[in-house]
């Protein structure tokens, strides 16, 4: 089999809107959960949101779109692919080829927009602007209109593991045959529709999240966007590699709609599967970046998945301490810190953490230090018992 | 590639247990409203929660899934519980973001079919929902070749779902993707306006690599996105030479035709292409229009592969082969997404 690299990266984050930014505050340790400036939500200063500071409009402006519907779900995820098909060296021809698969996760969509979709739904006699941009597709479908994107094209929702499953699917999309190449990863903005859900659950920490610790009260919801591109090795001779997407794999926890059972059952068939596909040992696993929300039912059951796999877990840390969990995005973004990880040969720390939790007394990465890293592996686990882990290695 | 051994749908016509196409079930207020059964498969504390959309994929998925077992389960849904969405929005709106129960919340969630279907048969393999529009079931389609592909002894359950709601219903009418004058759903094709008639369904089916006692081959399938109406002839007219000998005709060209006018010259383009030999059937008068529509396509092709008939008020040409032996289904979606597949009876050769 043919192996599978990432050519290019594209990534907006609350911590920076390139990846050299986001680089610079992982190293520093920069924690970007704050109240809403710009999104209108009655938590706005009641909890910590990873917001994006940049608005609609000047998003708009950067980004040449000037044709009404355009949401800030689809202004992040254009952010992101614009940057990945330009630092990937991708032509117009290229991208237009019937070669060219592109792939996004999404949980919100043209969500985002509630007052608008809330009248349009109840009360309005002339549709807004937004009638076409509220489903989940209007996000891609909006970027392949504009670049002429003549390959596959999808759109996963599978809750928080989407762009990861929307990864995986790229890698194997070129697997088999399908695509040459696959511009794969996913968006998410904050909406009042997931920020009251997830209210509703009880699962919003009002300070910021506290991955692994015994006081972890829950999760800050992020916003952002990342695009990879993926290649077949062979077709890409003097391209610049960033790392090889080696291992990847889903499976089902089958316990709970919103919950991970008792002893991660899901969670460690993925990382299971994921280390059988990339043909490797859970020795050989350096890093991982986990999902750690900081709920009290994922951080638990992840360590024992982990325990159970791993015995003696490898460096571990999560990035939802810095930026919050972005949801569909989670998966993209997480993939592209993992390159980091990888370019670098260093791991970042995982902040707000003091104590670790009693059952399991697993420590993340305290601190910024450089580490020989060779294999990286990063989960994501949703809603519906959606789990998937993705590896990513040196090349 | 892959061989599909059993079926399940809800439509708006009856489809789930005795299924009968002859006598057709009229459109009421202009909507093809799928007729939903008692569903005695799904637990009873659990259909309680459930809206139309899951209503509808879980009791089709678990009349598969209760003689099967499978490896995975791959969905597609352009919008899943959006009935269930709206209620919680409306709520957050209307309570400005007070205290909500969780229940519309987690209902909507978008893969909450292909979930609850692994939970309710602790199913721990692949589960997948894809919701990309009018493409969602054939992405779906291409999810399992490929996963046959990598693990050829696998069996999986697919299958496409999507409801109408009443708040959906009025943002895709203002929209103009439905008929503002009264038709009745036995007159769609004969109308010259925009829009078309809405619908909702199921459909699920086992796909395989075993070919002993297969109802139907699914061949091949392509996905496209915008194109010219002469682009997409040429797509087809390639994608036939490809998947097809000479010595392999087309027998029905089941056409996703559903009174917009707007895209009739896309379904003409296609036509041509097929050639006068083959039967043209439409099907959008028995299932109305939505974005999984082709779901409900695929399990009509398979039956009329299996019952060797096509129902009267289907048949748009009658061709000149004998037998049914190759369906080739055409379908897009707001004249943006489009698709072909290729189905060939029982085991194929």
């Amino acid at each position: 089999m043919s192996k599978i690299v990432v050519t290019g990266v594209g990534i907006i984050t609350p911590l920076g809107n390139t990846l050299r930014q986001n680089r610079e505050a992982l190293k520093d340790g920069l924690c970007a959960l704050s109240s809403i400036e710009i999104f209108d939500s009655r938590y706005a200063t009641l909890l910590p949101f990873g917001e994006i500071k940049t608005t609609n409009q000047n998003f708009k402006d950067q980004l040449n779109v000037s044709e009404p519907g355009v949401t800030r779900t689809t202004l992040l995820a254009l952010h992101a692919f614009e940057q990945a098909i330009t630092d990937s060296g991708l032509s117009a021809e290229e991208i237009q080829s019937f070669d060219t698969g592109f792939i996004s996760g999404t949980t919100v969509g043209g969500m985002c927009i509630s007052d608008e979709l809330y009248h349009d739904a109840n009360h309005n006699k002339v549709g807004s602007a937004y009638l076409n941009s509220y489903d989940l597709g209007s996000v891609s479908i909006y970027i392949q209109k504009r670049y002429g994107i003549q390959g596959i094209t999808d759109t996963f929702n599978t809750a928080c593991s989407s762009s990861a499953n929307a990864l995986m699917y790229g890698a194997r999309l070129i697997q088999n045959g399908f695509a040459k190449r696959v511009i794969a990863g996913g968006v998410d903005s904050l909406a009042k529709f997931t920020i009251n859900g997830f209210n509703s659950l009880n699962i919003l920490s009002s300070a910021p999240c506290r991955p692994f610790d015994a006081e972890r009260s829950g999760l800050n919801l992020g916003e952002g966007s990342a695009f990879l591109v993926l290649e077949k090795e062979e077709e890409v001779k003097g391209k610049k590699i960033y790392a090889e997407l080696s291992g990847w794999a889903n499976t089902n926890d089958a316990f709970h709609p919103s919950s991970i059972s008792d002893n991660g059952e899901g969670p460690y068939l993925a990382m299971k599967k994921a280390l059988e596909v990339a043909g490797l040992q859970p020795n050989q696993i350096d890093f991982i970046n986990t999902h750690g929300t900081g709920t009290e039912n994922n951080d638990e059951k992840e360590s024992i998945a982990m325990q159970r796999l791993f015995q003696t877990p490898p460096a571990f840390a999560s990035t939802k301490s810095n930026i919050g969990h972005t949801l569909g995005a989670a998966g993209g973004i997480e993939a592209a810190f993992c390159l980091l990880n990888l370019i670098h040969q260093e791991v970042y720390p995982s902040l707000h953490f003091s104590h670790p939790i009693e059952t399991t007394g697993l420590y993340p990465v305290p601190q910024y230090e450089k580490k020989t890293i060779h294999h990286v592996m990063s989960n994501s686990f949703g809603f519906g018992g959606n789990c998937s882990s993705l590896v990513f290695s040196k090349v | 590639m892959f061989y599909i051994h059993q079926t399940s749908c809800i439509s708006h016509q009856p489809t789930f247990h005795e299924v009968d196409l002859e006598n057709l079930n009229r459109s009421d207020n202009n909507q093809l409203l799928a007729v939903e059964p008692k569903y005695s498969n799904i637990p009873i504390g659990q259909l309680r929660r459930m809206g139309r959309a899951l209503r509808m994929g879980v009791g089709t998925g678990m009349q598969l899934l209760e003689h099967n077992q499978t490896d995975g389960i791959i969905i597609g849904t352009a919008n899943s519980g959006i009935e269930d969405s709206i209620t919680f929005l409306n709520q957050i709106l209307d309570y400005q973001e007070g205290r909500l129960t969780p229940t519309n919340f987690v209902q909507s969630t978008f893969n909450a079919i292909a979930g609850l279907l692994g939970m309710i048969t602790k199913n721990t393999g692949y589960n997948a929902t894809h919701v990309h529009r009018g493409l969602a079931f054939e992405n779906v389609m291409l999810d399992a070749i490929m996963r046959l592909n990598e693990n050829p002894e696998h069996s999986y359950l697919i299958g496409g779902v999507d409801e109408i709601s009443v708040r959906n219903y009025r943002m895709e009418a203002m929209a103009g993707w439905y008929k503002t004058e009264e038709v009745s759903n036995l007159d769609l094709y004969q109308t010259e306006t925009p829009g078309s008639l809405p619908g909702e369904g199921a459909a699920m089916f086992i796909v395989n690599h075993k070919k002993d006692e297969a109802i139907a081959k699914l061949r091949a399938i392509q996905l496209l996105n915008v194109l010219e109406p002469k682009a997409i002839a040429a797509q087809l007219s390639q994608f036939m030479q490809q998947h097809l000998s000479d010595t392999e005709p087309i027998d029905l060209f089941l056409s996703g035709e559903n009174g917009d006018q707007r895209f009739f010259k896309y379904y003409a383009a296609c036509e041509k292409v097929i050639g006068p030999n083959t039967t043209i059937a439409r099907f959008k008068h028995l299932t109305g229009e939505f974005q999984t529509a082709s779901a409900l396509a695929l399990w009509l092709g398979c039956h009329f592969l299996q019952t060797q008939s096509i129902p009267a008020h289907a048949v748009k040409y009658i061709g000149d082969r004998n037998g049914l032996n190759r369906v080739l289904v055409y379908n897009n979606y707001h004249g943006e997404q489009h698709s072909f597949m290729l189905l060939e009876r029982g085991g194929g050769n």
